[in-house]
């Protein structure tokens, strides 16, 4: 929050610069990606029209052009303003991780599963809260999806090893 | 006359048990997703869309649009009580909502701006009534090129009128055709940019990206900002209500203007924050005493919510008659109605007139139901934000997940939207438009089509877009958005070189 700012400055990780230089650079790269992707299925003229890839060899095109501009206008700007600092770095973090977790725990072992566990270490690890709180909350949560989802919308969806052992498919 | 007819025929397919139960709980699930930081109105209607997949599409659609009215009047009340934006076309509410609410008026500010809400979205409804059958009429007479010139204006909009760089939203934008040409062609029937992947097959789906854009990506930021609920407690009685309705009339010219200008940016795609923007920024210029503006000064509230509200509604109106959305999650519904098996245009005017003015009728409907739920619930929903943010959290994360697996049961999208999430992320720190990359991805196909279907009619040649005055009118006008920009960009350097010129 902006009030504590203030108070102390907090201590940057990445410059504006950096981050808008990466940025384009990463669009560029995609750009001359689907470039060359496209250039496989023709990018001209054939007997009923434009080939496959001509649309997308110019929407390329484009991508990389813009980024290019956007490389210079970035460079040119200035250091500018501080993209991020440690503490918000360490703030977006501590969430990314886990959710990056959720989703290798998801495609290994179900979803149900999965949000029951990542949900189970939010609360423990991050919340502060007892275990068996956590535990309560979180196999809550995932029976409750199980019920709506599964029993009244009748959308399966992944499911892992438990659910194989207690037989639910 | 014709309308008021067909109208009339359409409150008839609205107005059943059956429908009026998926109103409601279309407005109850859309004040949630309003109400949860990271989930917003075009979140929450991809979201849901798997789900309904199955359904009647008329029933269908009123779910996903009651869900929309929902999510809009979710995102004021936050603003009001927690001066978060629960949506980012309430972000203006909250410089007058937030200070009244401390002042305690908070009941005073919500009323007010649902109130003024409901008269906004009623403007846009009203005008979706008389105009549609109108606009559809007159796009009957289209065909590739001018179509192609429709996209192409819609396009150059963003460009021109976006406010950020204009070259980060032509790479936002761009992007979102090239990821819409993922996978198989419509028009030869060959795979293209797979490279090999069987993943990609079947395409990127726009769900899945505005999962991830719009839910991970906004989630990452609001965490990375620290996240704090102080909010106001709020009970809303019927006698302040009644008096507040009593008090409407009093604003009547600022709710006529900010009607206009929402149902204006709602129909060409400025979309609702961009109206709720401007809507707040002539309020102030044209208010008699400009003192009391961010201090709580009721017209600071009126104004935002009636244009994001019409602007909202009358997203609707290009979306049936044009198949071009005025708004991100215009586009997603759009997208929806293509997946039922619906083609968006003038024709599905004279195809499906039982969906069109069924939906027309459940709009007039819906916003009467979400005027009243809202009003109702608000204690309700704001004790929810109440939770503490290490359940809540991970539950949103979940929640986006799910939705983002349901599109098409691929193990493969859970990754796609983690990715999503991150560019959103970063798209947003570094004033990167994402609403041009969904409408993007949305149109991408369609958008192509015509351009390659001009093509065919001309053998290669661009003059077809100035073959005609309609076709050339449009195109004429895209192309001075596009170079709005620069026109701008060229006046700075000359004012700043004349600046300096008599110094040096």
């Amino acid at each position: 929050m902006s009030s504590t700012d203030e108070t102390v400055q907090p201590r940057a990780l990445l410059s504006r610069r950096a981050a808008e230089t990466v940025a384009a650079l990463f669009t560029g790269a995609i750009g001359a990606t689907v470039v060359i992707g496209s250039r496989e299925y023709g990018t001209g003229w054939d007997s009923s029209g434009p080939q496959p890839g001509a649309f997308p060899f110019y929407v390329g095109l484009i991508i990389v052009a813009a980024s290019l501009v956007n490389l210079v206008r970035g460079a040119l700007a200035g250091a500018g303003p501080v993209f991020v600092d440690r503490l918000q770095a360490r703030q977006a973090a501590s969430f990314f991780l886990p959710i990056v977790a959720f989703v290798v725990l998801t495609v290994t072992l179900g979803i149900y599963v999965g949000a029951a566990l990542y949900l189970f270490g939010v609360m423990v690890f991050q919340g502060g809260y007892r275990w068996w709180t956590a535990l309560a909350v979180s196999l809550g949560v995932a029976l409750f999806f199980f019920v709506v989802l599964e029993r009244w919308f009748q959308v399966p969806l992944l499911k892992g090893p438990l659910e194989a052992a207690l037989g639910i498919y | 006359m014709d309308n008021l007819i067909s109208l009339m025929h359409g409150f008839g397919v609205a107005a059943t048990g059956f429908h009026l139960t998926l109103m409601v709980v279309g407005v109850l699930l859309g004040i949630l997703v309003g109400v949860l930081p990271g989930l917003g109105a075009p979140n929450g209607v991809s979201l849901l869309l798997p789900l309904t997949f199955s359904m009647d599409p008329v029933s269908a659609i009123i779910l996903l649009t009651s869900m929309y009215w929902g999510a809009l009047f979710g995102g004021s009340t936050t603003s009001i009580l927690f001066n978060i934006p629960g949506e980012p076309s309430s972000v203006a509410t909250t410089f007058d909502g937030y200070p009244m609410a401390k002042q305690g008026r908070a009941t005073e500010a919500l009323s007010l701006a649902f109130l003024s809400a409901g008269f906004g979205a009623l403007a846009g409804v009203v005008l979706i009534t008389i105009l549609s059958t109108w606009v559809a009429k007159f796009a009957l007479r289209f065909s590739s090129p001018e179509y192609f010139a429709v996209y192409f204006l819609a396009f150059a909009s963003f460009v021109g009128l976006g406010g950020t760089s204009p070259f980060k939203t032509i790479v936002s934008m761009m992007l979102g055709f090239a990821f819409a040409t993922v996978g198989m062609d419509t028009i030869s029937g060959s795979l293209r940019l797979t490279f090999g992947f069987n993943e990609l097959l079947s395409g990127i789906s726009f769900l899945v990206a505005v999962i991830g854009l719009f839910g991970i990506g906004e989630l990452i930021l609001t965490m990375e900002e620290g996240l704090r609920f102080d909010g106001i407690h709020a009970k809303v009685s019927p006698r302040d209500v009644l008096a507040t309705i009593q008090r409407m009339p009093r604003y009547w010219m600022t709710l006529l203007r900010s009607s206009l200008i929402g149902c204006w940016m709602g129909i060409t795609p400025g979309g609702p924050t961009a109206a709720s923007f401007m809507s707040y920024g002539l309020a102030k210029r044209f208010a008699r005493n400009k003192e009391g503006f961010g201090k709580g000064r009721p017209e600071g509230v009126i104004a935002p919510e009636t244009a994001d509200h019409a602007a909202g509604t009358s997203a609707i109106l290009p979306m049936l008659a044009l198949g071009v959305p005025g708004s991100a999650t215009a586009a997603v519904m759009m997208g929806g109605l293509m997946i039922w098996g619906l083609n968006p245009g003038p024709m599905l005017f004279i195809e499906k007139p039982d969906f069109v003015w069924g939906l027309v009728a459940s709009m007039y409907l819906g916003n009467v139901v979400a005027v009243v739920l809202v009003l109702a619930t608000v204690p309700f929903f704001a004790a929810i934000l109440r939770i503490p943010f290490a359940i809540i959290g991970p539950v949103i994360v979940v929640v986006c997940f799910i939705g983002a697996y349901t599109v098409s049961s691929s193990m493969f999208d859970l990754w796609l939207a983690l990715g999503f999430g991150v560019v959103g992320y970063v798209f947003k720190k570094l004033d990167y438009p994402v609403a041009p990359l969904v409408l993007a991805m949305v149109l991408g196909d369609k958008a192509e089509d015509a351009f390659r279907q001009s093509m065919i009619m001309s053998r290669g040649s661009l003059a077809i877009f100035w073959s005609n005055p309609l076709v050339a009118c449009m195109t004429a006008l895209a192309v001075a958005l596009l170079l709005w920009p620069l026109i701008g960009m060229a006046q700075d350097r000359l004012r700043a070189s004349r600046a300096v010129a008599p110094v040096g």
